[in-house]
């Protein structure tokens, strides 16, 4: 009898309730496609066939007509040994080192102050967003006009305070210039880290604030034991966010300076581009560029580690 | 149970049919417009498709181009051309990246030193036999038509030449006494003269990049120097002056942050009394600072009189169904009357000997400079980029950086000579 009160092909073990549910489900795994091809395309296949091409011998011959013969790690060893990719790599950390240190320094600084309440705080903090909103071939370009040693604005205001004398071209000497780079860097990411930081303090409660105050502890001694430690997991965000980004940041370097002068602002991604694109060397480029995997890569391991163990605590 | 069950499948079935087939419409809306531009269209009209870096048809360069392309389909009934601007920076990126997805232009308008590499990688076809058949080859002077040339082969026709002189701007070398110079001691001299600490006495582009190389190659041949071998006292006596002219004060220490289009804005604003640049300048100084009292003389000769030559060449790509029709478009572009107008339009020189190029005294200097130019060849030409950036470098390290020129051109060598044996 059972048997004809169940469809051909269901079993018994299967309550007959529970089939649209499963039906469902997988239809609605169907919504993800569009997603999966998106990423396959846009993502994964890059990523694959710059690690393939990283393999290859690919000279301006091979990148068109094909045929590039696999030389297994031959190109790796030949990058590893050179000076320059090595002078690359340093100028890349001590860029983004330097940017985020300033910009994390700079978005605390605001975050706190914005956490306030005071009359058009909201449009300042609007206003503050600019920075970030801005095309980078906009701000580049700015800083750079700003930058120029005869008519920048930022030579005519030391000269007005009596800090400079003559012109400085600050984009034609090694350190004025990485010092350059770094703080137009950190200007346009500052208020990023400051809207996440803003976030994650309106997410404490006064409560806290006041009870410490009970306790006798001063502005400094409430930061330090109050926000900080309950801002961690929104510190690392930012920290590991604005680094990702800086790191692989090629736009404003490269209209600044394009890795001048000399080899003072030679960051990776200025270097691949110009052994691919500039010199044809697209085996070393895609070398260049999958060396620099490593390091976002291995941050986002550390920082997902850390984030587990706050979650366990 | 079953029949619902079984609506619900083919409910979602259906959904997802379609967010597929959105996607596959996205998909193909993303690569399918470029295929209008190439191909026969029906009743034997053809489209053409041109890529260049001129400019948009709103800028100067880009309008004159797009005026040459609209007389051509005006005298040809049933062709359309359409042009695509390309920035410079990215225009040989773009095309190879194209030839690898198989999406060429059938006419690219590249860059004379590029030629070389593009023919390497397969984007260019070889027009030896069309150009054979043509016998217009020899009207084109030696150096530019060298640049078409790849192992024997002709893959490319020049469109236009250009040439590097000095300009000069007369009210301050009047003031000064000075007549423009014409050996690299008198430069020297003249510019220190001029600079008087408000403005300088000569400005280049000294650009982080091969652009920056221009200047330095143009004193290295003058001493009779070769680019390839920098490392040589040539090499050290145009580094040396150069380094010394800036660290004197006749020549900004901007320059290492200057392209030619600033060069040319601190010449039109009178922060330098006398710029290396080339003809592209010509109409917009005349028309945005009709007050400049300006000339052009050739530059300074020392062991041998040399300019560098900044050309372009008219190409057909290897994927193009209309390699007749590109050809036809060419060989058009390349007739002395259609460049005889053309030409003082664009602000270029013709790269052939038969153009009337009126009586224009200014035009007349570039021409007579550009039958002194120079261009790199063989390896040289295949690593031209690389070699360039290098010698920029060298300056950059002397000028910038605290190295001896010495020094700076041993280093910069080292990088030459590695450049010039990756060349396959």
């Amino acid at each position: 009898m059972t048997t004809t009160l169940n469809e051909p092909g269901t079993a018994n073990r299967t309550p007959p309730v529970r089939a649209p549910r499963r039906a469902r489900h997988w239809g609605d795994h169907l919504f993800v496609v569009p997603a999966v091809v998106f990423v396959l395309a846009t993502v994964l296949y890059p990523l694959v066939f710059n690690i393939d091409l990283s393999f290859r011998d690919v000279g301006v011959g091979e990148i068109v007509t094909g045929g590039a013969e696999w030389v297994g790690w031959e190109n790796y060893a030949d990058q590893l040994g050179r000076d320059e990719f090595w002078h690359a790599l340093v100028i890349s950390l001590l860029y983004t080192g330097l940017a985020v240190a300033v910009a994390f320094a700079l978005g605390m600084a605001l975050a706190v102050y914005f956490n306030q309440r005071f009359p058009g705080r909201n449009i300042m903090r609007s206003l503050l967003l600019l920075a970030w909103i801005l095309p980078t071939v906009v701000s580049a370009n700015v800083w750079r006009w700003m930058l120029d040693g005869s008519y920048g604005l930022i030579n005519t205001l030391l000269e007005a305070v009596g800090l400079l004398d003559g012109d400085l071209f600050w984009l034609a000497r090694p350190v004025p210039a990485l010092f350059a780079v770094v703080f137009a860097t950190a200007w346009s990411f500052t208020p990023f880290i400051m809207i996440l930081l803003l976030a994650g303090l309106q997410g404490i409660p006064d409560t806290l604030y006041e009870a410490a105050k009970i306790d006798g502890a001063g502005a400094w001694r409430r930061f330090t034991s109050v926000t900080m430690p309950l801002l961690k997991p929104v510190n690392l965000t930012a920290l590991l966010l604005c680094f990702i980004s800086t790191f692989k940041t090629f736009d404003t370097v490269f209209l600044m300076t394009r890795g001048g002068p000399g080899e003072a602002t030679m960051i990776l991604p200025i270097y691949a581009y110009n052994e691919a694109f500039e010199f044809f060397r697209f085996d070393t480029g895609a070398v260049a560029t999958t060396l620099m995997l490593v390091v976002p890569l291995g941050l986002s391991v550390f920082y997902f580690r850390s984030l587990r163990r706050e979650e366990a605590a | 149970m079953g029949t619902t069950g079984g609506r619900s499948v083919a409910a979602w079935t259906a959904r997802a049919a379609g967010v597929l087939a959105a996607a596959a419409l996205l998909t193909a809306c993303g690569s399918g417009s470029d295929d209008e531009t190439s191909g026969d269209g029906d009743g034997g009209a053809t489209t053409l498709s041109l890529w260049h870096y001129y400019g948009t048809p709103d800028t100067p360069t880009g309008a004159a181009l797009q005026g040459l392309l609209d007389r051509y389909e005006e005298e040809h009934d049933g062709v359309t051309i359409e042009a695509r601007h390309i920035p410079f920076g990215d225009f040989t990126r773009t095309l190879l990246q194209s030839a690898a997805g198989g999406d060429l232009p059938d006419i690219a308008l590249i860059n004379g030193f590029t030629t070389q590499a593009l023919a390497d990688a397969g984007v260019i076809q070889d027009l030896s036999d069309r150009v054979d058949e043509w016998g217009e080859a020899d009207r084109y002077f030696e150096t530019g038509w060298q640049t078409t040339q790849v192992d024997g082969a002709t893959y490319a026709i020049p469109h236009v030449a250009d040439a590097y002189a000095v300009y000069y701007n007369e009210t301050m070398l009047a003031e000064a006494g000075l007549e423009p110079p014409t050996t690299w001691a008198e430069m020297q001299d003249h510019a220190t003269q001029l600079s008087d600490g408000e403005r300088y006495g000569l400005a280049f582009s000294g650009i982080e990049g091969d652009e920056g190389a221009t200047a330095l190659v143009i004193r290295l041949l003058a001493a009779g120097g070769d680019p390839a071998q920098l490392d040589s006292e040539a090499g050290v006596t145009a580094l040396t002056q150069f380094s010394d002219m800036i660290a004197g004060g006749a020549v900004s220490n901007g320059v290492l942050t200057w392209n030619e289009e600033d060069v040319k804005n601190q010449f039109a604003n009178g922060q330098a009394a006398m710029m290396i640049n080339s003809a592209t300048y010509l109409s917009v100084l005349a028309e945005e600072n009709p007050e400049l009292q300006w000339n052009v003389a050739l530059l300074p000769t020392d062991a041998q009189a040399s300019t560098f030559l900044s050309q372009e060449n008219l190409a057909i790509s290897t994927s193009t169904e209309n390699a007749d029709a590109a050809w036809d478009v060419i060989a058009w572009m390349q007739q002395p009357d259609v460049l005889a107008e053309y030409l003082p339009e664009r602000n270029k020189l013709a790269a052939r000997d038969d153009v009337d190029t009126g009586d224009d005294p200014v035009r007349a200097i570039f021409a007579e400079q550009l039958q002194q130019a120079w261009a790199p060849e063989g390896d040289l030409a295949a690593a031209s980029s690389e070699v360039l950036t290098r010698i920029q470098g060298a300056l950059q390290a002397a000028a910038g950086g605290g190295a001896s020129p010495a020094d700076a051109v041993a280093e910069a060598q080292g990088q030459i000579d590695e450049a010039l044996a990756n060349v396959e």
